[in-house]
């Protein structure tokens, strides 16, 4: 019969696990490097024609006319849209709270540089861009709202006029008391924070190639989307169809981040569809495009914080004031960028009380979208910030001081007072093995030695939780109705043994297909390359959400191991009722469906899939001749929240200490990093080499983050970085190659003990760096609190000493 | 992100060439010659630069050279700058061309851009005007009414543009051979390995008893063309090569500096800085250098 929930690699019904938990090479990347892949570019359909888009260069303007006859009148142009058509056909992006969305094509008014105006579709590219400039729009310019503090001010012109303000959402969480641990605290450390704009930038911006079936009222889209289903019902609240007509395939994509955006891309180009009487329209949004206004900004923030210490450096409150610039709108889930925090708002630490008190504000900048990690990125950054102050305060060292203040392994499950439950940690383990991996003792004394040469060495000690698996409880307290996020797979075996796993997600650089063909192979005992993996088309896969939130590797192994549970349930009766005998006495091991009291008297499973599929003659009266089985995963034990946003969200809670010891350049202010070293615990490793690779990729973006990532707006709301010259994503040459070290603490409550881990890294990294400059930087007597700390600013913060 | 429509062009020789962009000129068709590309097809994709021809120079063969003759190190314009990098000639007959090529972009960047592409181009932060001012090149142009040589100091003009005719193709550039004992170096600052930088400098200098002298010193990434430091370069001559007067010197040659340039990364304060600090290094690189 069939086991239970698999805790462990090791409940597997194999001898020894041969796939889970080992390095296997990836099965998707011959595909993703050598570009033979079906990246969105390398399709085309028949009659396609491809789409330009006009973009407003004004930051708040009135459109008071647009001519397009001459661009129409162009040989080969098929259709130009504008905003007038969008008024007839469609609606404005749906958002929480509700009302603070564009149309996807500026209607009377345009909001920031880069929205959409107007758009051809023509023969080709080049023609297409020809005939943009053919088009004539008459603006009057407005005045702007060029930052989230002019939002605020009185009189500020307005973003949304129907609103009657620029506040998105403005509210206080209070958890716990607060107030009594600030009066009672022997320090408090406050200081104000700056989290510039940065954001996801993969390899692949976003494209699409869409068709209005004019006949059938439907429409395909094929595209680089992360969130098919998502996508599918916004396109449906836009373009006015049901959702079942909107067909939704997803290609597999050269990254994601969050930040693929997609759906002003994906009405534009199925309008232009279907006013070219049903032609395929291709969509390919360009780097300045994506630069400019697609989904690649996140995070305009401005802290206020504070921290109660008691003298003993028991950390005993937390508040933090959050300043929030979304740009034009919420269109991007801004609100629930800011409530991700809530999940793990003290980070590592038992901090009794805390208040965070929020403000999302509209300006005439770019709407913001998500990236990697969603929120807590900066919110790190300012905790971290401020522990280490504490420190400073306190004379201790910061490594101490935290882990004074860390929750303690027999604590666990571990209620955060933001409401989050934390399954499982070993914070003080992780800890230690990062200061012995990098020998920190030793570091220190270095710094002592370069100090008295003068030289600014400084050291960063950061621990970070990482939520993982994502629920969307929580941000039900921002106004975004809880829907669940399930993640739904079919298994199927054929007559000759091949195992099929269909999931409703494509590919997108992290390596979910390799695990769940690892999981499915050793559940099965197959070979994994037995296993195919495939992508559903939206409307028809299985219930699921695919990639977000540090969920899928985990949600798809729950959900390869629920639908191989049911075959081996199914195959089981199957066998017993072939050799007469009861399903209690059938086993699966190791690939055969066997005997219990007799081991060597079994079926394959091609034997028992083949007899299912062709000998119906043979098989249980109540039993359909179909081998295959449908599994929809979601995260057990979730809750609603409370009036404060409490809830239990998040399912995983995976651990990470990175160390960095970096130099700054006094006379240039130039920072190098001249170590790195990272310990992390994601509980089971289903593939260690890929959790690697989420870290470095994390390191990286969050290397672009502390240090050279900003998307700079003039006092105008004019966007000054518009290209790849400007917008610094470090390279090989700026990333550090770090000495890694795994500590493993296998979750109780998620399938196989894996938590998720595909954010941690990106959490942590920038707080470190901005931690170790600041030790850098401390017998100056100057810190940094603004990212990235480029080399102009740190600087200026110089030249105050100098 | 598509260029305008352009007619397209790739002649066989250089005459064939030069006829070309006679004609054009006369024509008063707006014509720009084609290199490796890595400037001029941005420009072009952004619509930033529209010529209604394009004349490739790819086919030119005979401009793809390095050779070292009497004293003189010469390199054809149309030289992939990846091929004067992996030159064993060009590192032992001009080692700081060699250092300041090695500092051009990426790989992919100078794979396909070639050595006078940069020169003709004339990017301000581009660290071969420079170099080129430090060592005292020349350039020399072929055009209808034959072979000119300019030297360096009267071919950059000022922002992208260079002393050449619309008529006019680059076809090698002339560097005097390093003499042993000159000490040169080149460093800057760039945001990340392969960025055009945000300030630059070069150097050369000799020691003759105990003393600098023979300072050059120019600075890149600053103004509207590269510029010497001749402030820097008077007070270091004949000074001892000690840090104190490293530092003068740099401190006078960035103080002197016309308005520097101002970007997002860099304020116009901040570039002045820059110069000082990397004239200062500089200086000490290359008198540890000289013998
Ligand atoms: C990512 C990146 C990083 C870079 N980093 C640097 C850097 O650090 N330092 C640096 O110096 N440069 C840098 N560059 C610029 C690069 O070096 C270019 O290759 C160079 O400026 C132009 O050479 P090209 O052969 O590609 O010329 P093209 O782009 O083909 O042409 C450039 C201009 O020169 C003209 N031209 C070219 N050849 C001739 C000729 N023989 N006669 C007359 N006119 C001619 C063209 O008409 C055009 O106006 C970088 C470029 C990129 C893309």
């Amino acid at each position: 019969m069939a086991r239970g929930v698999l805790k462990l690699p090791e409940d597997l019904p194999v001898s020894v696990p041969r796939f889970v938990g080992k390095e296997v090479t990836r099965l998707e990347d011959p595909g993703l490097v050598t570009g033979t892949a079906e990246f969105i570019d390398n399709l085309s359909l028949a009659g396609m024609l491809h789409c330009a888009i006009l973009r407003s260069p004004h930051p708040h303007a009135r459109i008071l006319r647009i001519d397009t006859s001459a661009a129409e009148a162009m040989d080969g142009v098929a259709a130009v849209l504008t905003g007038e058509d969008l008024r007839r056909w469609c609606n404005p992006a749906v958002t929480a709270p509700e009302g603070w969305g564009s149309y996807s094509m500026a209607v009377d008014k345009v909001r920031f540089v880069g929205e959409p105006v107007a758009a051809v579709a023509a023969c080709n590219r080049y023609l297409a861009e020809d005939a943009l400039e053919q088009i004539r729009v008459e603006y009057e310019p407005l005045p702007c709202v060029p930052d989230a503090h002019a939002a605020t001010t009185p009189g500020a012109s307005l973003v949304f006029e129907e609103k009657g303000s620029n506040v998105i959402q403005s509210r206080v969480y209070d958890w716990g008391e607060v107030d009594r641990m600030f009066a009672e605290a022997d320090h408090v450390v406050s200081n104000t924070f700056r989290w510039n704009r940065v954001g996801a930038n993969p390899t692949e911006t976003f494209g699409c190639i869409c068709q209005w079936d004019l006949t059938g009222n439907a429409l395909t889209c094929h595209g680089s989307y992360q969130v098919p289903r998502f996508m599918a019902l916004g396109r449906s609240a836009t373009l006015r169809l049901p959702a079942n007509r909107i067909r939704i395939i997803a290609q597999p994509m050269g990254g994601g981040f969050g930040g693929k955006g997609g759906p002003r891309g994906t009405d534009i180009a199925a309008l232009l569809s279907r006013k070219a009487e049903g032609r395929p329209v291709k969509y390919i949004e360009d780097r300045i495009e994506y630069l400019l206004a697609g989904g690649g900004q996140s995070w305009d923030r401005h802290y206020e914080a504070a921290l109660a210490v008691r003298a003993d450096g028991t950390i005993t409150g937390l508040k933090v004031k959050l300043l929030d610039d979304q740009g034009a709108g919420a269109e991007g889930y801004g609100t629930i960028s800011a409530a991700k925090p809530l999940a793990a708002f003290t980070g590592c630490y038992r901090i009794e009380a805390a208040r965070y008190d929020l403000t999302l504000v509209a300006t005439n900048r770019a709407p913001t979208y998500p990236f990697r990690g969603y929120g807590p990125p900066p919110h790190y950054f300012v905790l971290e910030s401020l522990v280490d102050m504490a420190a400073r305060k306190l004379g201790m060292d910061p490594a101490e001081l935290r882990r004074r203040n860390y929750i303690r392994p027999e604590q666990f499950p571990y209620v955060v007072p933001s409401g989050n439950e934390y399954d499982s940690g070993q914070y003080e383990v992780v800890l230690d093995k990062a200061l012995a991996l990098a020998d920190y003792a030793k570091l220190r004394a270095e710094q002592a030695r370069a100090r008295a040469a003068g030289r600014l060495i400084g050291i960063g000690v950061v621990s970070t939780v990482e939520p993982g698996v994502f629920d969307w409880n929580c941000y039900a307290t921002v106004g975004v109705p809880g829907v669940g996020v399930p993640e739904g797979v079919k298994v199927a075996v054929d007559i000759l043994g091949n195992v099929t796993v269909a999931v409703g997600f494509n590919l997108q650089g992290q390596g979910q297909f390799t695990v769940a063909a690892q999981v499915a192979a050793d559940y099965l005992g197959v070979d994994m390359h037995a296993v195919r993996v495939a992508t559903a088309a939206s409307d028809v896969a299985l219930p699921h959400f695919g990639q977000g939130g540090s969920r899928l590797g985990v949600s798809v192994t729950g959900a390869v191991l629920g639908a191989c549970r049911k075959l081996e349930v199914l195959f089981c009766r199957v066998v017993a009722h072939l050799m007469q005998t009861t399903p209690e006495q059938v086993e699966l091991m190791d690939g055969r469906l066997r005997l219990k009291a007799n081991p060597a008297v079994g079926m394959t499973l091609a034997e028992v899939a083949g007899t299912m599929l062709a000998r119906s003659d043979l098989l249980p009266p109540d039993v359909e001749p179909c081998p295959e089985a449908n599994y929809v995963w979601t995260a057990p034990g979730r809750t609603a929240p409370d009036e404060q946003g409490r809830c239990k969200s998040y399912l995983t809670a995976a651990n990470a200490t990175h160390l960095v010891m970096v130099e700054v350049d006094r006379e240039t202010g130039q920072t190098s990093i001249l170590g790195y070293w990272i310990v992390d615990d994601c509980g089971t490793r289903l593939n260690p080499a890929t959790v690697d690779g989420q870290i470095e990729g994390g390191v990286a973006q969050g290397v672009g983050a502390a240090l050279f990532e900003e998307y700079v707006y003039g006092e105008s709301a004019q966007p000054l970085v518009t290209t790849f010259v400007d917008y610094l994503i470090p390279t090989i040459g700026e990333v550090p190659s770090s000495r890694k070290a795994v500590v493993v603490t296998p979750s109780p409550v998620s399938p196989l003990g894996a938590k998720g881990t595909g954010e941690g890294a990106i959490h942590t990294t920038p707080a470190a760096i901005m931690c170790a400059i600041n030790d850098a930087l401390s017998p100056l007597g100057i810190e940094v609190r603004e990212t990235p700390a480029s080399p102009r600013r740190l600087w200026q913060l110089l030249q105050q000493v100098a | 992100m598509k260029p305008a429509p352009f007619a397209y062009h790739a002649p066989e020789t250089l005459p064939e060439a030069i006829t070309l962009l006679q004609r054009f000129e006369s024509d008063g068709v707006d014509a720009k010659i084609l290199a490796g590309g890595q400037s001029l097809m941005p420009m072009l994709a952004m619509r930033v630069a529209r010529p209604e021809v394009l004349v490739d120079l790819r086919r030119l063969r005979s401009l793809d050279y390095i050779r070292a003759e009497g004293g003189t190190l010469t390199i054809g314009a149309m030289t992939p700058k990846r091929a004067a990098e992996q030159s064993a000639l060009v590192r032992e007959t001009q080692p700081l061309f060699h250092a300041a090529t090695e500092l051009v972009g990426h790989v992919g960047v100078r794979n396909r851009g070639t050595v006078g592409g940069s020169f003709a181009h004339a990017d301000p932060a581009s660290e071969y005007p420079a170099v080129a001012l430090v060592l005292d090149m020349e350039l020399k142009a072929v055009g209808p009414a034959g072979e000119r040589t300019i030297p360096a100091a009267d071919f950059f003009v000022t922002y992208m543009t260079t002393s050449l005719e619309a008529t006019e193709v680059l076809t090698e550039v002339r560097l005097p051979a390093w003499t042993r004992g000159t000490g040169w170096a080149i460093q800057e600052m760039a945001r990340r390995q392969g960025d055009l930088a945000l300030a630059g400098v070069a150097a050369t200098l000799r020691l003759v008893r105990g003393a600098c002298t023979g300072v050059r010193l120019a600075a890149f990434g600053v103004n509207a063309t590269a510029v010497r430091l001749r402030a820097a370069e008077e007070l270091l001559e004949g000074q001892r090569p000690e840090a104190a007067n490293f530092a003068r010197a740099a401190a006078a040659g960035a103080g002197n500096l016309e308005e520097p340039m101002s970007c997002v990364h860099a304020s116009s304060e901040y570039r002045r800085q820059l110069v000082e600090v990397l004239a200062k290094r500089c200086l000490a690189e290359a008198a540890s250098r000289a013998v």
